[in-house]
């Protein structure tokens, strides 16, 4: 396949840094955005929820269709007559639409970019690689779903002809989180359209602003209006298309427990609904870094550090425990608190933050609540004073002494809390991985191959990461999604993943006329 | 045309004595152990990393049986093993065999270790020191040290620079004159010259916001810059990579530019030629010693850039353009044009020409002779344990010479001596076809 990321601004050189900024100045002079639903080509209501820069939560980017169960309805049957067409189109059809999609991103980098400084407070090299990652998917299912056209080559005998073709389901609900503004609903929405579906999305109500940029991105290129649909809402908008017999798949990615509460919705199958659906989700992690005795610490605390605190922590591969040998958690503890006191917690927009605010109150109240716990239980090893100011910041933290059961060392934070656990050896490392339900992503620091073959072999995450940070998977690269209680097994940005868009049709057709093969 | 070919037969004029000057095993600085485990390097790239990450993981092996099963694993994904290696590997299936070969392993790694570094600390420096000074040759000290990633470490940094200062400044005051390193035609040369780096004095670093480092280490840089003014050292801000080179230059002249230090210290900074930016960087840095209008000149060493691979590797795995030259041979020639460049803004600055290659420091000595400057206005720098002898020959010519030695312990001296392998065993190096034993003729013709 050649196919080739999209290149990251070079944040390291000045100008590039300006041009940034100049268009967050441009951005700021038109805020409050306004996004509507749009069905069909109409534009729907445009009141009913707003988002708010979570740095400086009085400061309003935009206000969004408070989109209803009807809306979602009307969204569903558009998507229908829009299937119609859009599902007939030969592939390399709708590839050229999607990657007119992706030039029409790449034209508007610097303002997507800004939006998710603003509307998630995503810092600029994350904002600028969340940017780059939303290119990278349209291109890669693009050139994904022109080449599943021909389909795979089947076994031949004399006298048949066999052939398996990948054709679109129908209808794709896409609920993405706000973590990825624009990557992840661009990724679920352009798989969808890329197999022929028509698709309708929910974006998370954090992050309206940024789909209603891809959608008129998308529409611009050429993708019907009937064809993809935008309904910005609360949950009870995502639960009725969930719901909705005229849904065949739906693709989510968020938490556990709206993720477990889809495939349960899903799976009823009333009499009216012609089709089984299906789910594609994409859930938690509690993500556990292994560092092993010979580890170089020089290279694996400032790896960890991003794992856990770039973006505060809220990616769904962030580290929030480390599985540390005895031998070297003394000074592995050390170095990694006086890390933590050096990092700069601060507003996405400045370049020096490493620690931006979390998303929204309900997001600092978690948090917090899991740092008391963690203070209670065993021991705050780094305390930092919260910074002044609005802004829902959270102080990162590092944790260790916890006892086994404790809650900050099974369940997902999401936030900047890291708890260092300290293990005998590597065996009682990966124990600890392998006894955890939630199986997204894992990283190991270790010099030995042995010890690296023999961690390989007993992880069960989804995306291993072997001395290097456990986020920033790039598409094409490291095809990305979670095991066990983490995800239904797909790979965002992998070969297969548009297969689950798909319904699998083989023809076999008898090519023996009178006892004579007629070919 | 006339002018040039004379040009290139005094570059080999040069370059011949300079030859001749050496001592005839000169042309492998190696000894040994290392030449051995260097031949077997260069002639294997999987044999090569085997050998890196044994040298890199040496040091945080608990045991010499750990440090065996480390270098069996490295040795298990080389596919054709030399016989020798083949033996190491059978004597790892038994524990006295993994202590045996563990025990080899160790001395082999802390005998390279040694060519590179030159003791554990400036006080076990200083013998060494002593004895090249004797011999006509300087040196300027580099400490070696973990990473900095938390204040604490940044500060233990800083005051084991100021310790070094002190301790080669007292040390130095009874050498014996050596007017050849102690004055050239601005005036005074300091004897105690020590090497800093950026990312060591703050934990700060950020490429996409350089004034936050700036800010940190300049906490600790301006003390030193004191400590160096009090003692007459000259301090040296050494140059990295390019994440940290905009943080680094702004550091350095944003200090000198500070009215206390109008007068002293004696400060250089690095240029790195395989930089494609660099002849604009060169611009800038002169710009700015005119402006800062210091009455000491700026020293300025010249060298290729030592994170070659690491700048390719991050460009390519971001997609970006790489910042360094892709061919040898261009960054070889922005090097000479940068030598000129550099001789011709004299007084302003000092020239340090920082090389291995004969044909680079033969074109800047020749260059020099050849416009009319004195060879005591040029200064020529190796690195210890790969210049020695090119260090005594030069010294040997008259020349004013300086050796860069690190100073460490085993643990903090892995990742330079790492580099320095790497260097040493890359296909495209002088030293390389040196020690090949290319014809001279061939070594010092025009890149
Ligand atoms: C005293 C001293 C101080 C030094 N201080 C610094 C410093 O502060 N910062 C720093 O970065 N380095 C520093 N160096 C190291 C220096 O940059 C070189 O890595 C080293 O000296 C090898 O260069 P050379 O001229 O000796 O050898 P040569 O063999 O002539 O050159 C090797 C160099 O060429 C360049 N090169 C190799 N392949 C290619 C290619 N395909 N395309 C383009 N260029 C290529 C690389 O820079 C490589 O290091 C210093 C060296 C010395 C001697």
């Amino acid at each position: 396949m050649s196919f080739r990321n999209e290149p990251t601004l070079e944040l390291r050189r000045a100008p590039a840094r300006q041009s940034l900024l100049a268009a967050l100045d441009a951005l700021d002079a038109r805020l409050p955005l306004s996004v509507p639903v749009l069905v069909g080509g109409g534009r729907g209501r445009v009141e009913g929820i707003e988002s708010t820069d979570p740095g400086r939560p009085s400061r309003l980017v935009a206000r969004a269709g408070g989109g209803t169960s009807e809306d979602a309805l009307a969204a569903v049957e558009a998507a229908r007559r829009g299937f119609r067409d859009w599902g007939r189109r030969p592939a390399s059809e709708r590839a050229e639409v999607l990657r007119a999609g992706a030039a029409g991103l790449r034209e508007r980098r610097l303002e997507l970019a800004a939006l998710q400084v603003r509307e998630c407070a995503k810092p600029w090299a994350e904002a600028d690689a969340d940017v780059c990652e939303a290119i990278d998917f349209l291109e890669y299912y693009a050139q994904g779903a022109a080449e599943l056209e021909s389909g795979p080559e089947l076994v031949q005998a004399p006298g048949e002809r066999n052939l398996m073709r990948h054709a679109p389901r129908g209808v794709v609900a896409v609920i993405p989180p706000w973590n990825f503004p624009l990557a992840i609903p661009t990724g679920m929405t352009a798989a969808a359209l890329a197999a022929g579906n028509a698709a309708v999305l929910k974006p998370a109500e954090q992050s309206p602003a940024s789909a209603l940029m891809l959608i008129e991105v998308l529409h611009a290129a050429g993708v019907p209006a009937d064809a993809l649909a935008l309904v910005p809402g609360l949950g009870d908008a995502g639960a009725a298309l969930v719901r909705h017999p005229g849904v065949h798949v739906i693709a989510f990615t968020g938490s556990s427990r709206v993720g477990l509460e889809i495939v349960r919705t899903a799976a009823q199958t009333p009499d009216e609904q012609g089709h089984v659906k299906r789910v594609v989700a994409e859930m938690g992690g509690k993500n556990c870094a292994i560092v092993d005795e010979d580890a170089d610490l020089d290279d694996a605390v400032p790896a960890l550090l991003r794992s856990a605190f770039a973006y505060a922590g809220q990616k769904c591969s962030a580290v929030s425990r480390v599985l540390c040998h005895e031998a070297v958690a003394g000074t592995l503890i050390e170095r990694l608190a006086g890390a933590t006191e050096a990092l700069i917690v601060g507003q996405a927009e400045d370049f020096a933050t490493q620690v931006p605010p979390l998303i929204e109150q309900e997001a600092q109240e978690r948090v917090s609540g899991y740092s008391h716990l963690a203070a209670e239980h065993g021991r705050l090893v780094v305390q930092r004073d919260e910074p002044p100011g609005e802004g829902w910041f959270a102080a990162p933290t590092i944790a260790a002494d916890l006892p086994r059961d404790s809650p900050v060392l099974h369940e997902e934070i999401f936030g900047p809390l890291l708890a260092v656990d300290v293990v005998a050896d590597i065996e009682a490392a990966c124990d600890a991985v392998d006894a955890l339900p939630l199986a997204l992503t894992g990283g190991l620091f270790s010099r030995n191959p042995a010890t690296v073959e023999r961690v390989i072999a007993r992880s069960p995450v989804g995306n291993l990461y072997i001395n290097r940070a456990t986020t920033g998977a790039m598409v094409g690269r490291q095809p990305f999604g979670g095991n066990r209680r983490s995800g239904i097994g797909s790979k965002a940005g992998g070969p297969g993943y548009l297969l689950q868009f798909t319904e699998p049709r083989v023809v076999t057709e008898n090519t023996v006329r009178h006892g004579l093969v007629v070919e | 045309m006339s002018v040039q070919v004379d040009f290139e037969a005094e570059i080999r004029r040069v370059g011949q004595a300079l030859a001749d000057a050496m001592p005839t095993h000169a042309r492998n600085p190696l000894e040994a152990v290392d030449r051995k485990a260097m031949e077997l390097a260069e002639r294997d790239e999987r044999l090569q990393a085997a050998l890196l990450r044994l040298v890199d993981v040496t040091p945080a092996c608990r045991s010499l049986e750990d440090l065996a099963g480390h270098l069996k694993g490295y040795l298990d994904e080389v596919g054709e093993r030399p016989p020798s290696l083949d033996a190491a590997m059978r004597a790892a299936h038994t524990k006295a065999g993994r202590v045996a070969l563990g025990a080899a392993a160790t001395a082999g790694v802390r005998h390279m270790a040694h060519r590179f570094i030159v003791g554990e600390s400036p006080r076990d420096a200083l013998r060494a020191i002593e004895r090249s000074w004797a011999e006509g040759i300087g040196t300027s000290l580099d400490l070696l040290g973990e990473a900095t990633v938390t204040q604490a470490e940044a500060d233990r940094y800083a005051e084991r620079c100021a310790d070094a200062i002190a301790t080669l400044a007292r040390a130095a005051a009874h050498w014996p004159e050596r007017p050849a390193l102690e004055r050239d035609s601005l005036g005074p040369i300091p004897r105690t010259n020590l090497s800093v780096k950026v990312t060591a004095l703050t934990p700060l670093i950020r490429p996409e916001a350089p004034h936050v480092g700036r800010e940190d280490a300049a906490r600790r840089l301006r003390p030193l810059l004191r400590a160096a003014r009090e003692a007459r050292a000259h301090l040296h801000v050494d140059m990295e990579s390019v994440d940290a080179l905009e943080t680094t230059e702004d550091l350095f002249f944003s200090l000198l530019e500070e009215d206390e230090f109008r007068a002293g210290p004696s400060a250089g900074i690095v240029l790195q030629a395989y930089l494609r930016e660099s002849p604009v960087q060169l611009e800038r840095i002169l710009d700015r010693a005119r402006r800062a209008q210091r009455e000491v000149a700026l020293v300025v060493r010249l060298v290729k850039g030592a994170y070659w691979d690491h700048e390719v590797v991050e460009a390519r795995q971001q997609g970006w353009r790489p910042p360094v030259f892709e061919s040898k041979a261009d960054c070889d020639r922005n090097y000479e044009r940068l030598t000129r460049r550099l001789l011709d803004a004299r007084p302003l600055v000092r020239l340090l020409i920082a090389s291995h290659n004969l044909r680079s420091i033969s074109h800047a000595i020749a260059l020099n002779r050849l416009s009319g400057g004195e060879d005591r206005d040029l200064e020529l720098q190796v690195l210890r344990g790969l210049g020695d002898d090119l260090a005594r020959a030069l010294a040997r010519s008259g020349l004013r010479v300086r050796t860069y030695a690190p100073v460490g312990d085993l643990m903090a001296g892995m990742a330079y001596l790492v580099r320095r392998l790497l260097e040493n065993t890359a296909n495209e190096s002088f030293l390389h076809d040196w020690r090949g034993g290319a014809p001279l003729e061939e070594l010092l013709a025009p890149p």
